[in-house]
């Protein structure tokens, strides 16, 4: 499909503007974020929860940023995305390579359409992580937590800023020893556009 | 040929930002807040309904957008972003645009390009990255009562705007 290679190309084109930062240090700052939070938390749950309400206001803010360079770009995103497949190739192949510098992939389509995968070979995040193993002693099973769930709340956040009510979740992880990162994008509906509280007829 | 408002609503049509640039207000009594936040709203409702008026009329395959609303004692040229964010820019009906007297369309089209550099450079620049922005939690008017809202006052975007819109031929 030509708009595949052309949403790899334009995502290519915008990391190379995009100012950037040190790897490390980006990942050691996350690293103790999630610390603190596990410290502050205790419960895995928690703060997975909490991870998510990070990412999106991350993802809130980072469409907007996305949008203008990519409309500078010229590629006229309202022509380009007519279906989810569209969204998840741009969501890929652009947003993700455009903030982060990583190449990932879209697949497994379900059959209604309605939901898609996007795989990480590697993620940047996790550069110096190990999840602790089982503790025999009772304590927190930090073998739930999921460390990269920032990525899920930032693409719900990011979408539904353009009308797209999401769900994400991390299914593979490769800190739990799977081959590659997964995150699994549901679309629970399509939001109309409507005019705020000040506009309700009375 | 002046410009004579610039107005920024969001998605929900709540104003994010307004300024009234016009000189011609010295001759008038200066209106009443209320007054200006119902023509506010009624620009909004204008766009949002033409948007939906426009969506139908377009033939199929071509991106629908409107560009500007001309009447006789002004133009309003608009800029929306697929997140919702809505710019418009209230101007006089013969823009100067410097040496070449050309025709409308590239005056139109000039307009485009710099409320979209507006949105790139400026707003997202200067808002969207500073710290204490909060989508939704904007005010506008400066009587802030409620502490804990963003002010757009704490950012440089109403500097940067003069400062960009100043250097525009169309301008003065």
């Amino acid at each position: 499909m030509s708009s595949k290679s052309q949403a790899a190309q334009a995502g290519q084109a915008l990391w190379a503007k995009m100012p950037k930062a040190n790897a490390e240090l980006f990942a050691l700052t996350y690293g103790s974020l999630v610390t603190e939070l596990v410290r502050d938390y205790e419960d895995p749950i928690e703060v997975n929860a909490q991870l998510d309400r990070i990412g999106h206001s991350i993802g809130v803010r980072c469409v907007d940023e996305f949008l203008s360079k990519a409309d500078v770009a010229g590629m006229g995103l309202t022509t380009q995305c007519q279906n989810l497949r569209d969204t998840a190739e741009v969501v890929a192949k652009m947003g993700f390579k455009m903030f982060l510098g990583i190449q990932a992939e879209v697949g497994a389509f379900s059959q209604d359409q309605r939901c898609f995968s996007i795989y990480l070979q590697d993620n940047p995040l996790s550069t110096f992580v190990e999840l602790p193993e089982d503790d025999p002693s009772g304590g927190e099973d930090l073998r739930r937590l999921k460390y990269s769930n920032l990525y899920c709340g930032v693409i719900r956040g990011a979408l539904e800023q353009v009308n797209l009510k999401v769900d994400c979740n991390i299914v593979r992880d490769t800190l739990k020893g799977d081959e590659l990162n997964e995150i699994r994008v549901e679309l629970k509906e399509v939001l109309a556009d409507g005019a705020g509280d000040d506009y309700k007829e009375e | 040929m002046t410009v004579h408002a610039f107005h920024i609503f969001d998605r929900k049509g709540k104003t994010l930002f307004t300024k009234r640039y016009s000189s011609i207000v010295k001759n008038q009594p200066v209106q009443d807040a209320e007054l200006l936040s119902e023509q506010r709203k009624l620009i909004f409702g204008m766009l949002f309904s033409l948007r939906e008026l426009v969506g139908s009329l377009t033939p199929e395959g071509e991106s629908p957008a409107l560009h500007s609303v001309r009447t006789g004692a002004g133009t309003l040229h608009c800029y929306e972003t697929i997140s919702g964010l809505r710019m418009a820019l209230y101007t006089n009906n013969n823009p100067n645009m410097g040496s070449n007297a050309r025709n409308l369309d590239t005056s139109k089209t000039s307009f485009q390009n710099a409320l979209k550099h507006i949105y790139s450079e400026l707003w997202v620049d200067c808002v969207v990255r500073s710290p204490l922005y909060r989508p939704g939690d904007i005010q506008v008017d400066g009587n802030g009562n409620d502490v804990g809202r963003f002010d757009i006052r704490s950012t440089n975007f109403e500097k940067k705007l003069d400062a960009y819109l100043a250097s525009m031929p169309w301008f003065r």
